[in-house]
């Protein structure tokens, strides 16, 4: 009965509130941050894009969440400023190029050194596999294997294999997202 | 009196600064805000306000602090609020140099500055030059050739302006805008087309022929912009001195008759512009200057308060290189010393004064005394400079002068007026002997009431030097003391070593000083207590050569010399001691332009730092220099090839106790030529060994590089004057102008004849400053010295004055007591010089001139090395 009332009551506070939510994408430079940022916000898929030097702000809203998007350059020069937009955001979303096989422990390393920063205990991260297109690309379990996230234990983590130029599992991926917005509002 | 009182109280509330009392470290943690969802804007632009102010009032941050600061802020990227974004970009600005990591921002940026948003555009570009470091500005090129021809004038504008900023840093990058700025410069705007003309000149300027071309192009157009035209004509006129062109030539030069025509352009800024430009032109004659002097002559009577001030500061300015022209404005000028502007009135009466005649002087001083209270202290001291002029100019005139002055020191002003006053009076002090007993009581009264502990200082040194030598020694022993008694201990300090002067130099005084001396003994502050000390046991001693050496004549070495001797000692391996005879003693710094207290200077003084102790600090890099001991003297450069050669040289001589050191700077203008192995081979007169020659390895385009010869003076002192030929060796290789590789490793010999060069007389002399002559002539008559003695004839001068310079020229030597000036209309002078040999002989000479037919001279040296005597007659005639 009680879960009942609650579901009501959620349903009036998205009819009467607009939910906004905050997360960094962060991943090795060439990994399809910045193109992701855009499938998500306009559904265009455009190819050979320029690095991001610095960072990109986005806002997309999405039926009646906002999301605030950081998205941060991948050039090592820019890994040690990952931590700063990390702080205090919803969720952590860490892109990997799962058809580069030779990048990956990079990538790996990189995930878990920006994990281990004590600032942001607790965030959920989302890792996603992009270029599941790609002959030769890891899915799901090969990258939980290969990035060895079954050693994150503290917080929540969940992994997609997604491919933006197909648009492969982005609606799985959204969907993640929004319910991460509504978890940190309680 | 209760209503005054309120007003009383709201002026008080009126002026407070809301952002006055604030502190760093909380203002730091107000940029927490910023993390803030949703971002509150007016909240975050008042501590970006404070922030700013807080920079801007020069508060340090360190690294840290600006680095958090620098990335909350950056998380405002997110608001749209217009004024908060333009509030982000100046704080991008002030932070860029301070905090790390600043180019995160560069995408964002990039964005802003390619974007829709108007008001973004302008502000991204300055804020993201700003953060752009030579890596990332291949990143951000194309954006900005873009911005350059972007039909926005403020976008254009701005990238202009930063394209300019950045060439100082990343010239090359720039240089490949040059398309992109010739582009702008066709632009309608006036303010786009002035900075696309600064951009371009900028690029080329290194290019004299493209300069030219530039400005010959430019000048058949009519540009429309009339900043672009001021700018265009300040090029024109750097071109004209470069090129040197002769008074003769000057009206068929384009460029002159471009400038000349300007003088008639639709805008007033160009013709002052124009006009301005012209009497500051070098070779100049009436005919080519009186059209710039009569439009300067009409702006004097304008209506408009900046136009008259304009033309009266240019002709202040110019007043004593063209004194005839000016004096033709007299008139308007006069009619200007009652206008209402002080500047403008301050202007013209300091510009009478320099041109007007000696009968005048009262006059016009007393019109300026009557309003000089009420101008500001940067325009007192344009007539204290002013004074300093007339009084070298009519030293007749020094009370009227000096009491001014005196007058002028008794009234408030700041530390900057002051020292101008206190600079002059012993200016003429050092000159006008007649003038120095009014001088120095003046100062005394002064110094009774001087809050200036610098002034206090200078003063007490001058009057320690030159007090006891004065009539009665004993009237100023009272002004000193009095300082002891009630000053800072630094002043006090200086307060004893002045006491001890007179002591040292005027016997009948010394037991009197001897008491006051020993009452400073218990005196709380110990350096002035050491000092007392001090000259208490030399005084005591009774030995007057130790005084001549301890008190009145000690050597000082130059400072930053010193220093750098002591930082290297400490970095060796300490196992000899410190030779202080390895530091240079201080020279007089050489003023660089000889007129300066004729004209009004804005520019901050140069620190004053003497070519040898540039050049000793240049010199400390070359293996095994320590040996030839303390540079004794440098040489201005002297050039040794023509201008606009292949390769250009000029020579610089060191002039050491026994050895000369040339230092060659070589330029190498082929950019398809790369040399190596570049040295310059002397042929050496008699006499003369060369020690070592370092050759330079690489000289690549475009770069100056430098190659050293060693050479030691001949033991006889008699032949040390002598002429070398040159020539410039070096291995040429070619290669690619553009990486400035070799094509291949194989290159051939090559040379290159130079100007012969010489060393003189003067060169191994340097001169020196004595303000009182007389006292050490005299005293100069002892066994140790050598007087020699010679009478010429001069056939090749016709003047007196042209006899004096002559004579300063071969013998580099310094004149004192304003010798060098030959008052006019006279058939005799003496000119009374002094300076130091190499290794240390001290020379001084008397020559006495007579006008007949011809110039009579006879000359007197007196030195304490009998070879150096020979050398110095044997240098004239």
């Amino acid at each position: 009965m009680l879960a009942l009332i609650n579901r009501i009551l959620d349903w009036f506070k998205s009819i009467f509130w607009k939910e906004e939510m905050e997360l960094t994408l962060v991943g090795l430079q060439y990994s399809g941050k910045t193109t992701f940022v855009n499938v998500i916000a306009s559904g265009q898929f455009a190819e050979d894009m320029i690095p991001t030097v610095g960072f990109n702000m986005r806002k997309i809203t999405k039926g009646n969440v906002t999301i605030k998007v950081w998205d941060i350059g991948g050039q090592p020069r820019f890994r040690s400023m990952w931590e700063r937009y990390c702080r205090g955001v919803n969720a952590i979303v860490y892109m990997v190029d799962a058809a580069d096989l030779d990048k990956m422990e990079a990538s790996r390393n990189e995930l878990h050194s920006l994990l281990d920063k004590p600032q942001l205990a607790g965030i959920p991260v989302l890792v996603l596999g992009n270029k599941r297109d790609l002959p030769g690309a890891l899915d799901e379990t090969g990258l939980i294997e290969r990035m060895n996230l079954a050693s994150i234990q503290d917080r929540e983590i969940c992994c997609y294999s997604i491919s933006c130029k197909e648009k492969d599992n982005i609606d799985i991926t959204l969907q993640w997202l929004i319910a991460h917005s509504k978890s940190q509002s309680r | 009196m209760g209503s005054f009182r309120r007003d009383k109280d709201d002026e008080d509330e009126g002026i407070t600064n809301i952002y006055q009392n604030l502190e760093k470290t909380s203002v730091l943690q107000e940029t927490r805000t910023f993390n803030d969802t949703p971002v509150n804007p007016r909240k975050c632009i008042q501590i970006l306000t404070k922030i700013l102010y807080l920079i801007n009032q020069g508060e340090q941050l360190v690294a840290r602090e600006a680095t958090d600061c620098f990335f909350a802020m950056t998380k405002l990227f997110q608001s749209k609020d217009v004024v908060l974004r333009r509030m982000v970009y100046l704080g991008i600005k002030e932070l860029s140099s301070i905090a790390e990591d600043v180019i995160i921002v560069t995408s964002s940026l990039t964005k802003d500055m390619t974007g829709k948003e108007d008001l973004y555009r302008p502000a991204a570009i300055r804020a993201l030059c700003s953060i752009t470091d030579n890596t990332m500005l291949q990143a951000v090129e194309r954006y900005m050739k873009q911005c350059i021809v972007d039909k926005n004038p403020a976008v254009s504008c701005a990238a202009l302006v930063s394209s300019l900023r950045l060439a100082s840093t990343a010239g090359d990058v720039v240089k490949r805008w040059a398309n992109e700025a010739q582009e702008a410069l066709n632009s309608d705007n006036i303010m786009v087309q002035y900075h696309a003309l600064g951009l371009l000149y900028h690029i080329r300027k290194s290019d004299r022929l493209a300069v030219s071309k530039l400005v010959n192009k430019l000048t058949r157009s009519s540009m429309k912009s009339p900043y672009a035209v001021c700018m265009l004509i300040r090029i024109a006129c750097k071109l004209i001195e470069e090129e040197d062109i002769s008074t003769e030539d000057m009206p068929n030069s384009p460029m002159f008759t471009f400038i000349e025509s300007c003088l008639r352009h639709k805008s007033e800024m160009v013709i002052y512009e124009a006009a301005h430009a012209i009497v500051n032109l070098k070779n100049t004659n009436a005919r080519v200057l009186s059209p710039a002097f009569s439009i300067l002559q009409l702006f004097c009577s304008s209506q408009k308060a900046t136009l008259r001030f304009a033309a009266v500061r240019t002709l202040n300015k110019v007043a004593m290189t063209h004194p005839a022209a000016v004096t033709t404005c007299n008139l308007d000028l006069e009619g200007l010393i009652t206008d209402t502007n002080r500047s403008v009135a301050t202007l013209a009466i300091t510009t009478l004064l320099k041109t007007g005649a000696e009968s005048s002087v009262e006059r016009l001083m007393k019109q300026i005394s009557s309003f000089v209270a009420e101008i500001s202290d940067e325009f007192k001291v344009v007539v204290v400079q002013a004074i300093c002029a007339l009084c070298s100019k009519y030293p007749r005139k020094h009370t009227v002068l000096m009491n001014f002055l005196s007058g002028m020191l008794r009234e408030e002003g700041g530390l900057e007026y002051k020292t101008s006053i206190v600079d002059t009076i012993i200016t003429i002090i050092e000159e006008n002997a007649e003038a120095k007993e009014s001088g120095l009581s003046h100062l005394c009264e002064f110094i009774e009431d001087c809050e200036h502990v610098s002034l206090a200082v200078r003063i007490l040194h001058l009057l320690g030097k030159e007090g006891p030598f004065a009539n009665t020694p004993s009237k100023y022993i009272r002004f000193i003391y009095n300082r002891v008694i009630l000053e800072s201990p630094i002043v006090r300090a200086a307060a004893v070593t002045a006491l001890a002067q007179f002591g040292a130099s005027c016997p009948a005084l010394i037991n009197n000083i001897l008491v006051l001396l020993s009452r400073c003994q218990m005196d709380p502050d110990d350096e002035v207590r050491d000092r007392a000390t001090y000259y208490l046991h030399i005084l005591q001693s009774n030995k007057p050569e130790l005084y001549k050496h301890y008190i009145i004549e000690r050597e000082t070495c130059s400072l930053t010399l010193l220093e750098k001797a002591l930082t290297e000692h400490l970095n060796g391996d300490l196992s000899t001691s410190f030779d202080i005879s390895i530091v240079p003693k201080t020279a007089i710094v050489k003023e660089e332009v000889a007129n300066e207290a004729m004209l009004i200077s804005n520019t901050p003084r140069a620190p004053k730092i003497t070519r040898e102790e540039e050049s000793a600090a240049r010199l400390s890099q070359l293996p095994g220099i320590q040996v030839l001991g303390p540079i004794h003297r440098t040489t201005t450069p002297i050039q040794l090839t023509e201008s606009e050669t292949e390769y250009t040289v000029q020579c610089i001589k060191h002039i050491f106790a026994n050895h000369i050191v040339f230092q060659f700077d070589c330029l190498n203008t082929l950019p398809d030529q790369i040399l190596e192995n570049v040295r310059v081979e002397l042929t050496i007169p008699e006499g003369f060994t060369t020690r070592a020659v370092i050759p330079c390895p690489k000289l690549p385009y475009n770069e100056l590089q430098t190659t050293f010869v060693i050479v030691e003076f001949p033991p006889d002192i008699a032949s040390s004057a002598a002429t070398f030929g040159a020539t410039l060796r070096f291995v040429v290789k070619d290669c690619d102008p553009n990486t400035g590789e070799p094509d291949s490793d194989n290159g051939y010999e090559e040379e290159y004849m130079l100007e012969d060069l010489e060393i003189t007389v003067a060169d191994q002399i340097q001169k020196t400053k004595k303000s009182n002559f007389q006292a050490v002539w005299d005293a100069a008559d002892t066994e140790e010295w050598v007087e020699a003695e010679d009478t010429y004839s001069l056939s090749a001068v016709s003047t007196l004055q042209d006899a004096v310079n002559t004579i300063l020229k071969f013998l580099g030597l310094g004149a004192a007591n304003l010798s060098e000036k030959v008052a006019e209309g006279t058939h005799t002078h003496t000119l009374i010089c002094s300076g130091t040999f190499r290794g240390g002989a001290e020379i001084l000479v008397r020559s006495k001139l007579a006008l007949s037919d011809g110039v009579t001279m006879q000359l007197t040296v007196r030195t304490t090395d009998p070879d150096v005597a020979e050398l110095v007659t044997s240098a004239i005639g």
